[in-house]
């Protein structure tokens, strides 16, 4: 895809107009927003490795959680410096990727899902019975320190390290290796029939999922101040990554993006109206609805309509 | 003198069934053989052996040489093996470059991150294979048999194979196709590549091909000039049922 003065232009116009919105819009909003970034990042994380190579992964609340708890423990419990523990904890979310990617030697398809469903079924568990002094129990942490106060620098926190995310995803998925890793959710036996490791390519793809969900879960712990595994090893919370990733496009980084901030407000604004479970149904009817329409996703719509204005104009 | 490929004395078993019997053979390098044998007589799972992608129950495997028996599929296209397939296995949503791309991949992920690919080089191997300029932007969803096939062909000389297993290039194509895919492999010869190629269609293959080798029931019935080897009463009866 080349690049032309516009897409320059109106990513700096999107960018520099996100950094001014603090200035407009009321506290609630923003933090609704800041839930949108973490969204995102986890989102990308889950696309990077599921929407590339079609080993779906239900296991990214398992990776986020190791991130999470790891950082946490460190810094509140052994009083760990954040510039420490927010990178053990990145690094140990790869080695936690490592063990996820063990499966996908073996299985593919509904059976990898599951396996690594039973990840974070196991973390969920384990978290309440190994060593509560540490973990907290089913009632978690709480009085972890924060990385920034006030909405405000919440939001410039997780939306600088959103975009960081993003663009190195979007950078690291434009070269050759992006290429090999899309190759391999459409005819794995092809790739490894074209000379190439698939294995070596598939732990690639893990470790750099698990890199970006370590590092949107230590974040996110950070920005919370409280860790609580409900929440966390929630299906619902699972669901949320996954359909943001696919509703907005995957195999793109935009997508993600857009689901992610699509399905935040959406979730959020029906919250008056639904204030139970119920929001998810809706929200399950529209991904459904979206997907009969385009399966592709909003990005592939947007594109489309994009496409359809510049021949317009051009005709 | 090396043989480019040597096979010898190679079995292969699936439970009870003995789909490869006690077969062996050597191609020289520059070398064109054709493998024939009625339907189920054990062809492809020949290639599949060779390729590493089943293993065989015992015997050996040499190219140029190396044993490479124990060496994984993706080791022995880099060692210079490539095949295709009966049915093109092409990727879906990648176009026609992009396909080409993967088979120039070098085995390095760091390498595949920091190089560009060679879209020189991709274009030229997609011209030479007989795509056009306009089809090199096209996804495998807009392209014919014919054209598949083609892609398939150039995806899997990309990977700069000595020797090509061909499998069934012709089928599903048509007269004019099955024409521009012989050409490619008579000018491919002339370069000195070396050949296996297995194929239904046998005034097409005739050819193309130093010698033939006949199997039947996975064990070796004729090897020889092509001629001969269709004119060997036991070759007619394995095709026609009686001699």
């Amino acid at each position: 895809m080349g690049l032309r003065w516009y897409n320059f232009a109106l990513w700096a116009a999107f960018i520099g107009g996100m950094f001014l919105l603090p200035e407009f819009v009321s506290k609630g909003t923003l933090r609704t927003i800041i839930f949108a970034n973490f969204l995102a990042i986890f989102a990308i994380s889950w696309d990077v490795l599921s929407g590339r190579t079609g080993y779906i992964s239900f296991g990214h609340p398992f990776l986020i959680g190791i991130g999470a708890y790891t950082t946490a423990i460190l810094s509140k419990r052994f009083d760990l410096p954040l510039e420490y523990s927010i990178p053990i904890a990145v690094i140990v979310t790869m080695i936690a990727g490592f063990i996820v990617f063990l499966p996908a030697l073996r299985l593919k398809g509904s059976y990898f899902a599951l396996v690594t469903l039973a990840f974070m079924e196991l973390m969920y568990q384990l978290v309440q019975v190994f060593r509560p002094d540490l973990t907290g129990g089913t009632r978690g942490i709480s009085g972890i320190q924060t990385l920034t106060r006030g909405a405000a620098n919440g939001y410039y926190m997780s939306l600088s390290l959103m975009l960081a995310v993003a663009l190195s995803m979007w950078l690291l998925m434009r070269t050759r290796v992006g290429t090999a890793l899309s190759a391999i959710g459409m005819n794995e036996e092809s790739v490894s029939g074209s000379g190439l490791n698939t294995t070596k390519l598939k732990l690639f793809a893990f470790l750099t999922s698990a890199f970006v969900a370590g590092l949107g879960g230590a974040f996110y712990v950070h920005y919370l101040g409280s860790i609580a595994p409900r929440a966390l090893f929630d299906i619902n919370f699972l669901f949320t990554i996954i359909v943001a990733a696919l509703i907005g496009g995957s195999s793109t980084i935009v997508g993600p993006m857009i689901g992610a901030f699509f399905l935040t407000f959406l979730l959020e604004y029906l919250r008056p109206y639904l204030p139970g479970a119920e929001r998810y149904f809706i929200y399950g009817g529209i991904a459904l609805l979206l997907y009969m329409y385009q399966p592709k996703g909003m990005y592939e719509i947007f594109m489309q309509g994009w496409a359809k204005l510049r021949s317009g104009r051009a005709a | 003198m090396t043989h480019a490929l040597k096979i010898t004395n190679l079995v292969k078993r699936f439970g009870g069934l003995v789909a490869t019997n006690d077969l062996s053979f050597q191609i020289e390098p520059g070398q064109s053989v054709g493998l024939i044998g009625p339907n189920g007589a054990g062809k492809t799972t020949v290639f599949s052996q060779i390729m590493g992608e089943h293993r065989q129950t015992s015997g050996n495997i040499h190219l140029f040489g190396q044993e490479i028996s124990a060496l994984s599929t993706p080791a022995r296209i880099r060692h210079g093996v490539s095949r295709t397939y009966q049915v093109p296995r092409p990727f879906g949503e990648l176009n026609v470059l992009e396909n080409i791309r993967v088979g120039f991949m070098p085995d390095s992920i760091w390498q595949m991150i920091t190089r560009g690919p060679n879209r020189d080089k991709e274009v030229e191997l997609a011209l030479s294979v007989g795509f056009s300029e306009n089809d090199l932007l096209r996804t495998p969803d807009e392209l014919s048999m014919g054209d598949l096939r083609k892609l398939e062909m150039a995806r899997t000389m990309a990977t700069a194979p000595r020797v090509m297993l061909l499998d069934e290039v012709f089928a599903g194509l048509t007269v004019g196709e099955i024409a521009q895919i012989a050409s490619l492999i008579q000018q491919m010869r002339r370069d000195g590549m070396t050949f296996l190629m297995v194929s239904h269609d046998l005034k097409a293959l005739e050819p193309l091909v130093d010698t033939a080798i006949a199997i039947t029931y996975g064990s070796k019935i004729a090897e020889g000039p092509f001629s001969d080897v269709m004119a060997d009463p036991d070759v007619r009866s394995s095709y026609l049922g009686a001699a």
